[in-house]
């Protein structure tokens, strides 16, 4: 009289098994962190903003630069089209960026524009294979000796390769994407800080997916 | 007797098993809450896999209404969700202004999107393949997508 009961533990244990592993494919998903494995060489754009506002508003933003690569392409809006943002000569005010690019490009490192006047100090060098930019804006003087108080600072620096890449599409175009690899390509890297009385504002590039 | 046994044993075999197919996906979660006097509290679990599923049975010409607007995003969407699979859980958005905040987040496969105001909290989650496969579908069926 073995028979039935042989019979009953083929889909008893079908059953149980079936059991045993609903609640776990259903809560699979809560349970256990992405069975994706996001690989050592991401590059991850940081944006932090922090108002020092009474309200003490913070925007955090991480984004793969592998998937801004890959999204870019796809948004066709205005003037972004296929990664590539294109402008028009009244953009630049008669300014040739080509040109200007070509020299920056070809010039030893050094300090190119320094403006220094009671509004504003503007520097804009090559340094280490950087295109360094720094602002610093003066509101008027509130101090006893009557000198400018140093308000807002903006720091950018960017690889003077994501600046070629940038530029590479045309003369009145700017390709990000192409960018955008470029700076993926690159190590840790600053690209811009603005510290203003009201906020600090910071954008870097790194491996990790979290701000710090 | 036995034979009652067998047929109730199959059946609940079945019933689990389609339980299984069903949640194989995990659930879509929404839940809302207003925090006002009479405010909505709504709470909605239901089983991804299902969603795709019933896409199936909606005619064919519904699909062709969609504005301009979503046949621009669908390409967007289709990427995105098949790309963040890829990246571990991350928090790509994290916004706090006072008593509000929000925050965009991947957990576990799920897109997420917390709300939490004075006003009201909204929880949403939804699994990515999931929405790659409802956009999938609306993609296929849309014209000029």
């Amino acid at each position: 009289m073995q028979a039935p009961s042989f019979r009953f533990t083929g889909p008893a244990l079908l059953s149980v098994t079936a059991l045993l592993t609903s609640p776990a494919a259903i809560f699979a998903q809560a349970a256990t962190p992405s069975t994706s494995s996001s690989s050592g060489s991401d590059r991850w754009l940081h944006v932090r903003v922090i108002s020092t506002e009474s309200k003490g508003e913070t925007v955090r933003v991480n984004v793969p630069l592998e998937l801004a690569e890959k999204v870019l392409p796809a948004i066709n809006h205005d003037r972004l089209h296929n990664g590539k943002v294109k402008f028009n000569d009244s953009d630049m005010n008669g300014f040739d960026l080509k040109i200007i690019l070509d020299a920056l490009r070809s010039s030893k490192d050094g300090e190119f524009v320094t403006v220094q006047s009671t509004e504003n100090d503007v520097r804009v060098a090559k340094q280490n294979g950087y295109m360094l930019v720094h602002v610093t804006e003066k509101h008027a003087p509130s101090s006893k000796d009557g000198k400018p108080v140093e308000r807002n600072q903006v720091d950018v620096k960017v690889p003077m390769k994501v600046v070629d890449a940038l530029f590479s599409a045309g003369k009145d175009e700017l390709d990000i994407t192409a960018a955008l690899r470029a700076l993926s390509a690159h190590g840790d890297t600053e690209l811009v800080t603005v510290k203003s009385d009201d906020n600090t504002v910071r954008v870097w590039l790194d491996s990790k997916n979290i701000s710090d | 007797m036995i034979l009652v046994a067998k047929l109730a044993l199959g059946m609940a075999s079945t019933i689990v098993l389609a339980g299984v197919y069903t949640f194989r996906e995990g659930v879509i979660r929404v839940d809302v809450d207003e925090h006002r006097e009479g405010g909505s509290h709504v709470h909605v679990w239901v089983p991804a896999a299902a969603v795709p599923m019933a896409l199936h049975f909606v005619p064919k010409q519904n699909f062709q209404r969609l504005p301009k607007e979503a046949n621009d995003c669908l390409p967007l969407l289709q990427i995105v969700t098949a790309e963040l699979r890829k990246y571990p859980d991350t928090t790509f958005v994290d916004v706090e202004d006072g008593d509000e905040h929000v925050k965009v987040a991947t957990v576990g496969g799920k897109i997420q999107i917390d709300v939490v105001s004075l006003e009201e909290n909204v929880h949403v989650a939804v699994p990515l393949s999931t929405v790659n496969d409802v956009v999938h579908q609306l993609a296929d069926n849309a014209p000029g997508i």
